[in-house]
């Protein structure tokens, strides 16, 4: 994942909320989050060997598949849910997404574009499924199992009604500002 | 259940500590005794009153200064007072020696390890082989009725004893697990860390069932006599019977499958009159006979009744009873054991997080069933290691 992306959560999320964070993985960036935001935070993550080393760092951590749902956490637990680079691995993201508002508050999404002008003309010129920086599996081998774009993802919130109060792009090079869904590899969103 | 493919990377556990023919095992922690304390009045759940009860422990380790170092462990069905260091009774390691010592999961240099047998037991406190002071006869089936909140509350009097007011943490795997949630639930000030190992709020017809095959054994052999057999030949076989059922629901298929196979002994053509053709079947034989030698029959039906009748949440909302909880948790079950499922552990921790208590949970996909806990177990012992050490080091900067 883009470290752009982590900075801008660390940005966003203020000092000492609760934090639930989703697919935690090794628990690398939830430590960052609990030492210098000092925030009470929590990981779910399914791959015991992970889980292991989120304890060794002396993270709280739950073991657990995000697709069976969060209905260990009771209602508006915690400030912020944190679902970063998972998104598109789920079956059901917008499912996903709901039990996230009803544990917490706010909620930060991170997804690939899968519009990026490289993914365009990869499919336009040579006719296969791209690979690219932010897409780097072949199809067979990807645990992507949904492929959207920005524009895919505003539809989405608008449909259910969720708003989007902050949004950040990024590609290889940093910022991305003009032309997001033409130009952005990754995206992270604030919603409300 | 379809027996697991064999998976020649991992390595096959040598068994448990107190079961095992183990002769080169050696703890560092070289030879350790157990004590006795002594504890006047004590009433059961039931109203029995005891004038006096005995309880056997052990402490290792050093009591911090400030009293606060403190870790109870608290043992399964079979254990005993002695959780670590060579037995010089038996000559055998105590029963969770690999994970409690110097440097291992539970840091006997860092910790004041205590454990205690557990009431109704028959390993030095106070059981129904102990003799009644009215009759100067052993209990039998007048022993009362033990629950796990008694083996608690009789572990509490032994830490007041001991001049500790808040034990640093509790924990224990399977009977062991529910004096740790007993522990957490009743005596809320009273601990800052529980750690159940492959345990639940309350048993499933399932266990209740095994469990009554093996109380059945007992009572269906011809000298247990109503629980008098203290003078004569004791039920022996019913409980050897016991045993080797219990044990079979210890392990998992992948371990049997890898320990035994379909390995025989002797010729491959055995006659019908032959006792013993596999390897499991000897297994089972020696586990039941050397469990005969150190264990009480009546210590065994009380002790599983006990289990059978624990609920956590048999005395109000369980959302109620969670809300009183202080301690954090690290929950641990195995995916393996078939005996105390995940799902139990899990629904333990949904209760617990729906209470705002701030739980770990592992599920380990150790390959060796409920015994996960017991045998040599790297992961096990450095997610209990690492866990134990952070969080007395952030109470304790």
């Amino acid at each position: 994942m883009n470290p752009n992306i982590y900075r801008t959560v660390l940005d966003w999320i203020p000092e000492k909320s609760s934090v639930l964070d989703l697919g935690t993985g090794d628990g690398a960036f939830l430590e960052r989050l609990v030492q210098s935001k000092q925030i009470r935070g929590e990981g779910v993550e399914k791959d015991p060997l992970l889980v292991a080393r989120c304890v060794e760092r002396g993270l709280v951590v739950h073991q657990g598949d995000i697709a069976d749902g969060l209905d260990q956490y009771s209602s508006g637990a915690f400030d912020y849910v944190l679902l970063l680079g998972t998104f598109q691995e789920l079956m059901f993201p917008l499912e996903i997404i709901r039990e996230a508002f009803r544990v917490g508050r706010e909620v930060i999404v991170s997804y690939v574009n899968f519009a990026h002008l490289s993914v365009r003309l990869q499919v336009l010129l040579h006719g296969r499924t791209p690979m690219t920086r932010s897409l780097p599996f072949p199809w067979y081998r990807t645990r992507n199992l949904h492929f959207l774009s920005l524009l895919d993802f505003q539809d989405v919130c608008r449909e259910a009604g969720i708003r989007e109060v902050k949004r950040a792009c990024f590609n290889a090079r940093g910022a991305i500002r003009l032309l997001p869904n033409l130009r952005a590899e990754e995206v992270v969103t604030l919603l409300h | 259940m379809a027996v697991p493919d064999i998976k020649p990377d991992v390595k096959v556990d040598p068994g448990d500590l107190q079961d095992q023919k183990i002769s080169s095992y050696r703890s560092p922690l070289g030879v350790t005794h157990t004590k006795t304390a002594t504890l006047e009045g004590f009433t059961t759940e039931s109203g029995f009153q005891f004038d006096q009860l005995e309880v056997s422990y052990q402490t290792l380790g050093t009591l911090s200064p400030a009293r606060d170092n403190a870790i109870l462990v608290c043992h399964a069905l079979s254990g005993d007072a002695h959780v670590a260091g060579m037995n010089p009774n038996t000559g055998r390691p105590g029963w969770w020696d690999y994970h409690v010592g110097p440097g291992k999961a539970i840091d006997t240099d860092k910790f004041f390890v205590v454990c205690s047998n557990a009431l109704g037991g028959c390993a030095g406190t106070t059981g129904p082989a102990c003799s009644r002071p009215d009759t100067g006869r052993p209990y039998g089936m007048s022993f009362p009725s033990i629950t796990i909140r008694d083996m608690v509350a009789a572990q509490t009097r032994l830490i007041e004893q001991l001049g500790i007011s808040q034990l640093f943490g509790v924990t224990g795997g399977s009977m062991g697990g529910m004096q740790a949630l007993v522990w957490a639930a009743e005596y809320p000030e009273r601990i800052r860390v529980c750690v159940p190992l492959a345990t639940c709020t309350s048993h499933s017809a399932m266990q209740i069932a095994f469990n009554e095959i093996g109380r059945r054994a007992i009572r269906s052999d011809p000298h247990w006599n109503e629980g008098n057999y203290y003078e004569g030949r004791r039920p022996a076989h019913g409980l050897a019977v016991a045993r080797m059922v219990g044990h079979v629901t210890y392990l998992s298929a992948f371990s049997m499958t890898h320990k035994f196979g379909r390995k025989r002994q002797g010729p491959n053509v055995s006659r019908m009159q032959d006792a013993e053709r596999f390897a499991v079947e000897s297994y089972l034989e020696h586990q039941g006979e050397s469990f005969v030698e150190r264990f009480d029959p009546n210590s065994y039906l009380y002790l599983t009744r006990a289990l059978d009748d624990f609920d956590l949440f048999d005395r109000g909302e369980a959302a109620e009873i969670v809300r009183r909880i202080r301690a954090r948790f690290l929950v641990i079950s195995f995916e393996s054991d078939w005996l105390y499922p995940p799902a139990q552990s899990r629904e333990l921790v949904r209760l617990l997080k729906r209470g705002n208590v701030a739980v770990t949970y592992i599920n380990l996909d150790t390959p060796y069933g409920h015994d996960s806990f017991l045998i040599e177990n790297p992961p096990f012992a450095r997610v209990l290691g690492h866990y134990l050490n952070h969080e007395y080091r952030r109470t304790n900067p």
